[in-house]
């Protein structure tokens, strides 16, 4: 009989937690049927190992075989990490995954995370997320100074850049600090989990995404792990990763637009904004400052960011004549 | 079956005294080594670094610091003891003060190691200096401490919200009658008990020489201060300038000026003060800290999968789901804690009850009173820890776990109401 | 016996010195966060950095208290049988226990948060968001100097109850919480 391997996986988020659970639940089964049971993967949710970051840490020492995460979490141990989950004013989700699977974008994943004993590889998608939800419609630069707003890492930079005050709030009291005007706006995911956390009972505007448009979770797997599994297991691994990930892509498109025409229906007075010309321009310049500085830092970093930049700018000259030329279109005969 | 074993070992070992944290800590060792080896301990630092990350944890120190500080400046007895006054001849006055003092702290932190221990600071030696029974007092402190539970905000209705996927803010505010009917229950039951057992409640002794009016009046001077500091901590959370957690440094802060007003101040208090806050905080994270490396055995040994497998067999009938659905919480709750309960059991449970109509935000409320018991059911209750860390010697455990068994009786009552009658508690049972 | 003693000293001031850390970290974390509360209502500043170093004392207060709560004996105990047993019977589960359950278990707790400081360092840990602080090592290391005096704290549990087995101490004047209450 074949050996049977079971690796451990730990995920950042708790059991249930819609979309992100799901994708780990579907890749331990495509795993599972995929390997006709050679191959189990045994999720452990944050309630279990109590460290949602410490999925880093714990995968590379060896304590998980697997983990399930977002890379910019890990951006305060290993910087370069930033750069492989979503950038402000960066690539969408098909890009984004262009760029990782047919440009630069894995191989460099690998070269930052092989000095921690880790191979890491994309998990699934959010797809854009929203601005965040604000209590007081932003009408100009002016109106985001000294703004408190819950918003945390590169993004949070950025906004505070331009004015903004960036603020902690635990999650759990992060309800009860928007509703009484202890922080001004909130900075979530979409639709389908903002509507769980309830900002919308208490947040009339909410401003479009530019800052994560196309949020990429990973998974993490071990070297040692990764290296004594045969190579047919290995192959189902990636397929299984793979598929897991793309179908985050659709679940999210179809819980956030499930969500939306709920929060339209039940709650009329929220309305859609985006930010000001002015503002985001002035995020787009305060954007580009921290990049240039980020990529200062060292050879990988810049590799990395002039990587991203240039397949920018190749794919998203092809986007315009595509995707945005057929939404023009749409918009023109609605 | 290892984790069950465990719990038995537990509690017998609990039995022989040693610090309840260092038991807890101590047999999980044991059992962790047993089955899984020494390395499962390498989780230990990460479990420990999300206690430290976790801020709203940093009520407890914050909390504590208000109440020493209350309680050595004399302003917590009198508070309380003029609350007490403005009862008269009215036996139990100051049981009834210090539910309604620990019903605003309630609103303003839902972290059962910070309101239990600051009343139980603040209220304990002044119920025992009246000659107020043991059981009654600490039965009290320990209901009224763990009321921030229900009360919004909460964190149990948080985390419930989002593993239920209900908004936050309905549960809020369907919370608040069931809130309102406990406190009121808890009042009734001393005013019925004192009525039949004066003396486990004695009135306080009026001054002849003064009329009622003065007294009142006087009560009512005496009052304003320390309940003052109330006012500004829970004012402060509503008017958004702290958050729930920054409102108790708002406290501390504000107690040190009260004692300054009173010429209680000197340095040698902040610093008395500051080590019997340590001392106290340090009693109630070693406790989280070792039960935390119980939880850790018990599930890294199989303990959540068994405990699933059993949910499972839950009948599929609507009434008899609910009651067997509410047992087995209320007694899990035993052994337990809150959070594994809300992160294990309730995602097993919720879409079997969605399944069949019933009204997920009831269903959220019924687990949120059952889990704030849970709080208080000897002999695992952290509730009843708490209190008896910061206990005179001559309170013994048993009197902390008889005592609040009449309380634990008025939630399964009110839990019961809700069950039957949502309708007085503005919700339905279906959708 | 002379030289238990003498143990017995050094080991509570190593407790006592932890806590008086603690004590120090208690006062300036009350101030901390009313300084961040006053800072963001009154004058619009928030500083990430400022509210991260709140979580900071607030670790050093509880960590470093466990040793110290461990002299004073201010932890708490189920005194079903406890309170009515001899002085020596006490001893003896004080001595057993601290041997068996605290100084192991603090073992571990020293032995892996050693490493799990020690990653941190390698990897420069900081800080991911806005303005937060660095060296994240240092407060991460506060796991392990923790478990090391609760080690110590284990064992001076060892040589008080020899102390008072020997009949030169008891447990009355030292036990429980009550003098805060
Ligand atoms: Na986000
Ligand atoms: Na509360």
């Amino acid at each position: 009989a074949q050996e049977k391997f079971t690796l451990r996986l730990a995920e950042t988020w708790g059991p249930n937690f819609p979309i992100f659970g799901d994708t780990t639940k579907n890749f331990a089964k495509l795993v599972e049927e995929m390997s006709d049971g050679r191959l189990r993967i045994r999720i452990d949710s944050s309630n279990k190992h109590k460290a949602p970051f410490g999925v880093f840490d714990m995968v590379k020492a060896g304590q998980y075989d697997m983990g399930h995460s977002a890379s910019y979490y890990w951006k305060g141990k290993v910087p370069e990490t930033l750069f492989f989950t979503s950038m402000p004013f960066g690539m969408t989700a098909i890009e984004q995954y262009a760029w990782f699977y047919y440009g630069d974008g894995m191989e460099l994943m690998q070269e930052v995370y092989a000095p921690q004993n880790m191979l890491s590889f994309p998990g699934g998608n959010t797809g854009i997320q929203m601005g965040g939800w604000f209590r007081k419609e932003i009408k100009s630069l002016d109106d985001l100074q000294g703004l408190k707003m819950r918003i945390p890492g590169f993004a949070g930079e950025v906004f505070a850049e331009v004015g903004v005050s960036p603020t902690n709030i635990p999650p759990g009291e992060l309800y009860t600090a928007l509703e009484r005007n202890t922080i001004d706006a909130v900075e979530w995911v979409g639709p389908a989990l903002d509507l769980r956390l309830g900002f919308q009972q208490i947040a009339d505007y909410y401003y479009t995404g530019w800052h994560e448009p196309a949020t990429e979770l990973q998974y993490l797997v071990n070297k040692k792990t990764w290296e004594k599994l045969p190579s047919d297991l290995q192959t189902i691994l990636k397929t299984a990763m793979r598929v897991s990930a793309y179908d985050m892509l659709v679940l999210s498109q179809h819980e956030n637009a499930k969500a939306w025409a709920n929060i339209k229906k039940e709650y009329p007075d929220v309305q859609i904004k985006n930010f000001p010309e002015d503002v985001f321009q002035a995020m787009y310049d305060a954007n580009k400052k921290l990049l240039k500085e980020a990529a200062g830092k060292n050879d990988l970093a810049k590799r990395i960011v002039e990587s991203q930049e240039e397949y920018l700018e190749k794919t998203r000259a092809y986007t315009d004549i595509s995707e945005r030329a057929y939404l023009n279109t749409m918009a023109e005969v609605e | 079956m290892i984790g069950i074993i465990m719990f038995g070992v537990a509690l017998v070992m609990l039995m022989l005294g040693f610090p309840v944290a260092f038991t807890f800590g101590g047999v999980a060792l044991f059992f962790g080594i047993y089955a899984e080896g020494m390395e499962l301990f390498a989780f230990m630092p990460f479990r420990i670094m999300s206690v430290m990350q976790n801020t709203v944890l940093m009520a407890v120190p914050l909390f504590i610091f208000m109440g020493v500080v209350l309680q050595r400046t004399k302003l917590a007895e009198q508070l309380l003891t003029s609350m007490g006054r403005l009862f008269g001849g009215l036996p139990g006055g100051l049981a009834i003060s210090t539910i309604l003092v620990g019903a605003l702290l309630a609103a303003s932190t839902g972290v059962v190691g910070a309101s239990v221990v600051a009343m139980g600071l603040i209220s304990l030696p002044v119920m025992l200096a009246h000659k107020y029974d043991k059981r009654l007092s600490t039965g009290t402190i320990c209901a009224s401490g763990t009321l921030g539970q229900i009360v919004p905000p909460s964190i149990i209705l948080i985390i419930l919200g989002d593993v239920l996927g209900l908004p936050v803010g309905d549960l809020f505010k369907a919370a608040v009658w069931p809130g309102v009917v406990l406190i009121g229950l808890y009042i009734i039951y001393i005013l019925v008990l004192t009525r039949l057992k004066p003396e486990t409640a004695p009135a306080m002794p009026v001054d002849p020489g003064r009329s009622r009016k003065q007294e009142v009046i006087s009560a009512l001077i005496a009052i304003i201060p320390p309940l003052a500091l109330i006012v500004v901590v829970l004012g402060s959370i509503f008017s958004g300038i702290a958050t729930p957690t920054e409102s108790s440094a708002l406290g501390g802060v504000g107690a040190v000026v009260l004692a300054i007003i009173y010429r209680q101040f000197s340095f040698r208090m902040i610093w008395d003060a500051a080590q019997d806050t340590v001392k106290v905080t340090a009693m109630v994270f070693a406790i989280l800290i070792g039960a935390t490396a119980f939880s850790m055995v018990f599930s890294y040994t199989g303990g959540d999968y068994l405990l699933e497998d059993w949910l499972h067999m839950l009948p599929g009938e609507q009434w008899g789901f609910i009651i067997l659905a509410m047992a087995v919480i209320l007694i899990l709750g035993f052994f337990i804690d809150f959070v594994e309960i809300s992160f294990i059991i309730v995602p097993i449970l919720a879409p079997v009850a969605e399944a069949m109509g019933i009204n997920m935000l009831w269903f959220a409320i019924l687990i949120a009173m059952n889990l704030q018991t849970s709080f208080l059911t000897p002999p695992f209750g952290f509730a009843l820890f708490y209190l008896k860390g910061v206990a005179p010697p001559e309170v013994k455990t048993v009197d902390i776990y008889k005592g609040i068994i009449p309380f634990i009786a008025i939630q399964i009552l009110v839990l019961a109401l809700i069950v039957i009658f949502p309708e007085w508690f503005g919700m339905s049972a279906t959708y | 016996m002379r030289w238990i003693i003498k143990l017995d000293e050094g080991l509570a001031r190593l407790s006592t010195f932890c806590g008086w850390i603690a004590c120090i970290a208690m006062i300036l974390m009350t101030a901390n966060v009313f300084y961040d509360v006053v800072a963001r209502y009154a004058f619009n500043s928030v500083s990430i950095g400022m509210q991260e170093m709140e979580w900071h004392l607030y670790s050093v207060v509880f960590l470093l208290g466990i040793p110290y709560a461990l002299r004073n004996d201010a932890h708490v105990r189920v005194d079903v049988f406890y309170t009515n047993w001899s002085n020596t019977t006490k001893a003896w589960v004080n001595l057993i226990g601290a041997i068996i359950f605290v100084i192991p278990f603090a073992y571990l707790i020293a032995n892996y948060g050693y490493s799990f400081a020690v990653d941190s360092y390698n990897m420069g840990e900081g800080s991911g968001d806005p303005g937060g602080l660095p060296n994240r090592w240092i407060i991460k290391a506060v796991i392990p100097f923790a478990a090391f005096f609760i080690a110590t704290a284990g064992l001076n549990m060892v040589t008080f109850a020899l102390r008072v087995i020997s009949g030169e101490k008891s447990y009355e004047v030292e036990h429980s919480g009550g003098d805060l209450a």
